[in-house]
């Protein structure tokens, strides 16, 4: 089984490839496709909030891909030494279409997705990304809530 | 395992996979869109006023010196595709950071100014359909909906954008068939598009006409927005940015010569919505009501399609500076499930707001001059510096970082531009001096955010750090809202 386990920088991302591996058998997995999408229409493009690089040491030469590929290698790490082949993909465009779209041309059995916010917000809103993969996605989607504020459970570093 | 598909076929073996989405045929209507709905629909009345009946000439002016800083932009952009722009390419000529942060700054502004003539266009479009609430109101709802629309994150789908260029389009391609339509019937008179109505000499009225007509053509600037998503940017670039600018450029003047005929300069510069006279001079043989409510709506779309880039662009620059910390990392927080940094978004907005209601109260004290050209006047000053930075980086970079596939601009044409753009400068600066005033006030507001940052901001970083050196940083973390 091929899964792709996506990012957008946030830590909730980073938390979501992490539940995942907390449960999943790597033998049953062949690949793994850590991916982000960069969306280039909107205010930030990107936004890697997880590898604890610098942006401010680039100065101007900053750019969203570098984030993103930051952002990218950091979740692939995470699979470092667990078995199944780690791949790392940065695609451009809308989101939730992106990730469907890689689903499908990798034919994947999973996709690992963290659902945005806690507050009110998320549910007013509608089109969150996550809402709009486990719609659409060709595949089984595990979509990782945050936990809420109340639990004490602090994510294993 | 079961990749079947091509995307991976093509680098079966790759560790990492980039792909990009901007092809050349998006950033041309990205371009298109952006500088079409700047300025003809909000500037043609203030233009003809100044120039008379040969306003087209202004326009004809303006877009050349434009289409000759698009040549500079379009160099840089292929050697350095990345997002700051213009910051990034005067860093690169000269290794300032003071400089790239001016430029940065200036930039800002300038899309604020912008943002806010927009914002006052749209509003005289608007009150030709709906003539009920007062403009400044209508102007502020502009802004909010559109603030709104940003953070939600429609503005991402390149399909809507490519949609509201075409629509944009249509109203030019309108205001051009009637004046075919009019000349067809024999009733032109070509005397009048050779008339200049002036206290000056014309050459003068000419400048003074292009200063205002660069208005329009500015937004292309934008184009660094889409710099690294765009597929082979060096075949693409060059053609997407430079096609984009001549083909709004050949329209611009169409529509000029087009609306000085059938209308004539005076009721064009007495006119709200300049551009909807053309159409109620009632030429064609449809029913003038449709035709004014379409003409209006179209109008509305070109303008928001235009503003919209704006507000995008301001707290992307807003994020860019506060991740260098050189303001407050405030502006680089994101909302957790819209990824939006909002309180750019909002910081962006009220500044808009502000300038729109101090205008406002400017003018209905009896000062200074219409709202529009006065946002659009500081709009171009800033813009006309950093363009003439732009070229000069250009020049500074010649022969650096060139590969086989750099484009490289005819360095003739980049003297003229240099000489164009300072030209303009000079003049709009002597003509106008109350719009330096309002640039000093805009770029003031760059300062105090420096200054914040650089006082207050040290809790950021640890205690031995200078700005802008790496930190551990957490403010842009993505605690709950």
């Amino acid at each position: 089984m091929h899964v792709l386990v996506t990012t957008d920088g946030s830590r909730q991302s980073l938390q979501a490839a992490r539940t995942f591996l907390g449960f999943a058998d790597p033998t049953k997995v062949t690949d793994v496709s850590v991916v982000a999408v960069v969306r280039p229409l909107s205010s930030v493009a990107f936004a890697d909030e997880i590898s604890g690089a610098s942006p401010a040491s680039s100065g101007p030469e900053r750019t969203f891909r570098a984030e993103a590929e930051r952002a990218v290698a950091t979740v692939a790490a995470e699979f470092d030494g667990w078995g199944p082949k780690v791949h790392q993909r940065i695609r451009s465009g809308s989101p939730a279409n992106e990730i469907i779209k890689a689903a499908r041309q990798l034919g994947a059995g999973l996709v690992v997705i963290a659902a945005g916010g806690r507050g009110l917000s998320e549910s007013v809103l509608m089109g969150s990304t996550a809402q709009r993969v486990q719609h659409y996605a060709p595949c089984p989607v595990l979509v990782v809530r945050p936990q809420p504020r109340a639990r004490k459970k602090a994510p294993k570093r | 395992m079961t990749s079947s598909q091509t995307a991976d076929r093509s680098s079966p073996d790759a560790e990492v996979e980039l792909t990009r989405s901007i092809t050349g045929r998006l950033l041309f209507f990205y371009v298109l869109g952006d500088v079409l709905g700047s300025g003809i629909y909000v500037l043609i009345g203030s233009v003809a006023g100044e120039v008379g009946g040969a306003f087209w000439i202004a326009f004809a002016v303006g877009v050349s010196v434009a289409a000759i800083t698009g040549l500079a932009y379009a160099e840089l952009a292929t050697k350095y595709p990345k997002a700051a722009g213009a910051a990034l390419y005067l860093y690169k000529a000269f290794g300032n950071r003071p400089l790239a942060f001016l430029v940065t700054v200036s930039f800002l502004s300038a899309s604020f100014a912008a943002a806010g003539s927009l914002s006052v266009g749209f509003a005289r479009y608007f009150l030709e359909l709906w003539d009920v609430p007062p403009a400044l109101l209508v102007a502020l709802l502009f802004l909010l909906v559109l603030t709104i629309i940003n953070f939600i994150g429609i503005t991402e789908s390149v399909v809507v954008n490519m949609v509201m260029t075409i629509v944009e389009l249509s109203g030019l391609v309108i205001v051009v068939g009637i004046g075919i339509w009019f000349v067809a019937q024999g009733d032109a008179d070509f005397g009048r598009i050779t008339e200049f109505e002036t206290t000056t000499t014309p050459i003068f009225a000419i400048i003074a006409g292009v200063a205002l007509a660069f208005f329009a053509m500015t937004g292309f600037e934008n184009v660094a927005n889409v710099a690294e998503e765009t597929v082979d940017p060096q075949r693409s670039f060059p053609r997407a940015l430079i096609g984009g600018m001549v083909a709004a450029g050949v329209i611009y003047v169409l529509v000029a010569i087009t609306a000085s005929l059938v209308v004539g300069a005076k009721d064009l510069a007495a006119s709200d919505a300049a551009l909807l006279e053309v159409v109620k001079a009632d030429i064609i043989p449809v029913p003038l009501g449709f035709m004014t409510t379409l003409f209006a709506i179209i109008a509305c779309i070109a303008i928001t399609n235009t503003t919209l880039v704006a507000v995008v662009t301001q707290p992307r620059i807003l994020y860019g500076m506060a991740r260098e910390d050189v303001v407050p990392g405030v502006f680089a927080k994101l909302h957790p499930g819209r990824r939006s940094p909002w309180v750019g978004l909002i910081f962006s907005a009220l500044v808009v707001a502000a300038l729109l209601v101090i205008g406002t109260l400017v003018v209905e004290a009896g000062g200074g001059i219409d709202l529009i050209a006065r946002l659009a006047t500081v709009t171009v000053v800033l813009l006309l510096f950093i363009y003439f930075l732009v070229i000069l980086a250009a020049l500074k970079l010649s022969g650096q970082d060139v590969t086989d596939q750099t484009f490289r601009a005819p360095r003739p044409l980049l003297y003229v531009g240099l000489i164009g753009n300072i030209v303009l400068l000079g003049y709009v600066v002597v003509d106008d001096p109350t719009s330096v005033v309002w640039c000093a006030g805009l770029l003031a507001i760059g300062g105090v955010l420096f200054l914040l940052e650089h006082f207050f901001g040290r809790r950021n970083r640890p205690p031995t750090a200078a700005p802008g050196d790496p930190t551990t940083t957490t403010t842009t973390g993505a605690e709950g809202a």
